[in-house]
């Protein structure tokens, strides 16, 4: 049988994809060869420097690092948070969600069919936007601190919650003209699968959910999570002994006009596509609704008590469920550990007959369509080599 | 800077203006169709010299050498890294000069924003290497994992280390800049115990290499500092830790909003405290904007949107050498760990010693980067 080596770049980093089979993909190792070790460096600091330090596990979904180790801490001491610091955060991971949806469908996934740089633009362009807004709370984007157990570190005054409404409103527009609207109609989406079939890569059919912020509903418990070794430098993570796919489709699946693609098309391409370009738009629609009911006079931050406890935190960030699991003993990090989206996804099982969501996607298909069915997961090589 | 010099960059720039250009408009021209006039580019270019320190009868200069700037071929390398530094750079005002300007100019490979990928991507990286041998300008964003000969990243179809790439690249490059405290120092690979052993680029080759530190840097830098490259076709003048001087060359808290809370006393004792509110100064709550030179309260980040201390966050210091270390911890001040006897100095060259009132009390904050050695030493 062939075998050939595939690199997969342009998907914030590197992979490697081991392929077997002729003009079909019979079967397929997916493999990570970076490693940074970011939670062996987090052990025996003060755990505070959690919150500057996680945010540079990945420089494109930093915030959803923030949030899960805030929670994470909050979790371990039973901090309470005012709804106006819990707005605030849904806020700025939302708007980093939709951000980087905008970015994957352009940038990454785009090229893989059509070769035009103005859709390159086309994200920069919304990404800037969308930063804005989220800086204009979080002082900064890529990169910030502003969430700390307890809360977040600004006062937004009146004007600037003006100011961020008009943001809302106006990338809310845009998405609408310029990328998918409320109805599903998308000329880009229509562009990008002109000769893509949409029926292709479909995958293991198990959906989970592990975070409950911004609109969406858990549907399973962090405890049966396990983490395995695999081939190259990154872990597997199975769920109740099984791969799962997490990410916009499995949050999505009940919203009834995703629902109407997915009984036609089952879990395929196409529906794994419109399922993460629509939810940008689902949560800008949610985002507006929220940030009216903001109250500045709310306090933003309430000083919780720091003891020992172990804290556990699952949220739901763009590529799927984020796990953070903090050990504090002494005021200071006696253990972390991180699970990432990228690994339940692109997880790599020699077992065939538990496959993880992108094998199974990948493996049957002509290996012409290979890299698009790949990178429909939003593969994050960043976040894998934490 | 004199008669001689300029007389040498016209020199240079006309040289530059008979090679060939990538596309079939000029930079002229695709401003034009974004509706810049001469006028606004002509704004733009004095505004560019003032912020690379520049006299303002450079302005003309800039303006022209922007025009070739599509003539320099850039490749940017990624190593261990978050990708903030890419990301910092892509948010660029849109459309705004500046962004038409780095759109414009040859960059060879970028592995996030190019249009190619895989195969392809790997050929035009070689090819650019060969083509622009010793004429291209390199960029690279993440430090450098040594341990184990560099095993703890490898790129490409043959499983290169990082190490090796970033060697025989730069052996090619007509100049390097370290995009990011990653490349620039190690960055957050690079701290304790450092299980990598993540080095800055400058610790690995034997060549100059232009310094632009920050997690991330803000776009403005990475752009300026580029195009001062690529316009002069030499390095502008740096500090000891070779950052650029017309971005890292005051403190932080130089240019604070809350200083004049700093220099009155009137300090946020605690997150969400009345000082919180009313905007006082973070020392307290381990703001290092005194220990740390970059421009970010006079530049902000995000269209000048805003930056971490307006939100209400200390400075982190991360335009540092090894500040995920020596600064830490980040919500507390330094001062209260590390600094014991009084020396007054403060200047970028001698990142040393700097002395604090603080309500009566001095603070004396003595070598916050003593600990750091002169990459030149
Ligand atoms: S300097 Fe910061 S933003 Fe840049 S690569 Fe390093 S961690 Fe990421
Ligand atoms: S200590 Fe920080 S917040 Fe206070 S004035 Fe200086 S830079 Fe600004």
């Amino acid at each position: 049988m062939k075998i050939t080596k595939k690199i997969v770049n342009k998907i914030e980093g590197e992979a490697s994809l081991k392929i077997y089979g002729d003009k079909k993909v019979d079967f397929v190792e997916i493999e990570f060869w970076q490693y940074r070790g970011i939670e062996n460096y987090l052990i025996n600091r003060p755990i505070m420097d959690a919150l500057v330090i996680n945010p540079r596990i990945c420089g494109i979904c930093g915030h959803s690092h923030l949030f899960a180790t805030v929670k994470a801490i909050e979790n371990a001491v039973n901090a309470k948070i005012s709804k106006k610091a819990k707005i605030l955060r849904d806020i700025t991971v939302g708007l980093e969600i939709v951000e980087n949806h905008i970015k994957w469908f352009y940038i990454t996934l785009f090229p893989t069919q059509i070769k035009d740089k103005k859709y390159i633009f086309k994200a920069n362009k919304f990404a800037t936007l969308i930063s804005k807004a989220i800086a204009l709370i979080a002082g900064q984007y890529p990169h910030n601190s502003y969430m700390i157990p307890g809360g977040v570190t600004c006062d937004p005054t009146n004007l600037e919650i003006i100011k961020l409404k008009d943001l809302l409103q106006k990338i809310y527009e845009k998405y609408q003209e310029e990328i998918i609207d409320l109805n599903m109609n998308s000329n880009d989406l229509r562009v990008f699968f002109e000769n893509l079939p949409r029926d292709i890569g479909k995958s293991v059919n198990r959906f989970l959910v592990l975070g409950n912020n911004l609109f969406f509903k858990k549907n399973g418990d962090v405890s049966l999570v396990k983490e395995e070794k695999n081939t190259s430098l990154s872990k597997n993570v199975l769920y109740n002994n099984l791969f799962v796919e997490v990410g916009p489709l499995a949050r999505n699946i009940e919203n009834q006009n995703i629902k109407k693609i997915y009984d036609k098309y089952k879990d395929s391409i196409y529906t794994r596509i419109i399922a993460r370009i629509y939810e940008g738009l689902l949560i800008l629609k949610y985002l507006i609704k929220k940030v009216k009911e903001i109250d500045i006079c709310e306090p933003s931050y309430i000083k919780p008590e720091i003891y020992d406890g172990t804290g556990i935190s699952a949220i739901e960030a763009p590529r799927g469920s984020l796990v953070h699991e903090i050990k504090i003993k002494n005021e200071k990090i006696a253990n972390y550990n991180i699970i990432v989206p990228t690994q339940f996804n692109l997880s790599s099982s020699q077992d065939k007959n538990n496959l993880s969501a992108a094998q199974t996607a990948m493996i049957g298909e002509k290996k012409e369509y290979l890299d698009t069915i790949f990178k429909c997961f939003d593969i994050c090589a960043v976040c894998v080599s934490h | 800077m004199n008669e001689a010099t300029i007389a040498k960059i016209k020199e240079r720039l006309a040289s530059l203006r008979k090679l060939p250009g990538i596309g079939e408009k000029s930079v002229a021209q695709v401003l034009e169709e974004h509706g810049f006039t001469r006028r606004d580019f002509l704004k733009w270019s004095a505004a560019m010299a003032v912020m690379l320190g520049l006299p303002t009868k450079f302005s003309p200069l800039i303006a022209e050498a922007a025009e070739v700037s599509d003539r320099l071929p850039v490749v940017w390398l990624h190593l261990a890294e978050c990708t903030g530094c890419s990301e910092s750079l892509i948010r660029n005002d849109s459309p705004t000069i500046d962004n038409i300007i780095f759109n414009f100019i040859n960059l060879q490979y970028h592995d996030t924003i190019m249009a190619a990928a895989g195969w392809q991507a790997e050929e035009n990286y070689e090819e650019a290497l060969e083509k622009f041998a010793g004429r291209f300008v390199l960029c690279v964003e993440g430090g450098v994992p040594t341990k184990d000969g560099g095993e703890f990243l490898t790129i490409g179809p043959n499983a290169e280390t990082g190490l090796e790439k970033l060697k025989r690249t730069a052996a090619k490059a007509a100049a390097v800049i370290s995009v990011g405290t990653c490349s620039s120092f190690g960055g957050i690979q690079a701290a304790a115990p450092n299980p990598t052993g993540v080095k800055g680029v400058y610790q690995v080759i034997n060549k100059p290499v232009i310094n632009v530190p920050g997690c991330p840097p803000s776009a403005k830098n990475i752009v300026g500092t580029i195009l001062y490259v690529i316009l002069f076709g030499a390095l502008p003048a740096v500090d000891n830790f070779n950052r650029p001087k017309f971005a890292y060359g005051l403190r932080i808290h130089d240019l604070c909003e809350r200083r004049g809370h700093f220099d009155a006393g009137e300090f946020v004792e605690q997150f969400g405290d009345n000082g919180a509110e009313n905007g006082f100064c973070l020392y307290k709550v381990g703001c290092k904007g005194p220990y740390t030179f970059n421009n970010c309260s006079r530049e902000r980040f995000n269209q000048h949107t805003s930056w971490p201390v307006q939100a209400g966050h200390g400075c982190i210091g991360c335009s540092e050498p090894d500040f995920w270390d020596s600064m830490a911890p980040y919500e507390e001040p330094l001062a209260n760990h590390k600094f014991a006897s009084a020396s007054v100095d403060a200047t970028a060259d001698k990142v040393g010693a700097t002395i604090l009132t603080v309500a009566g009390v001095a603070i004396v904050a003595h070598a916050a980067l003593s600990a750091i050695k002169n990459p030149k030493e």
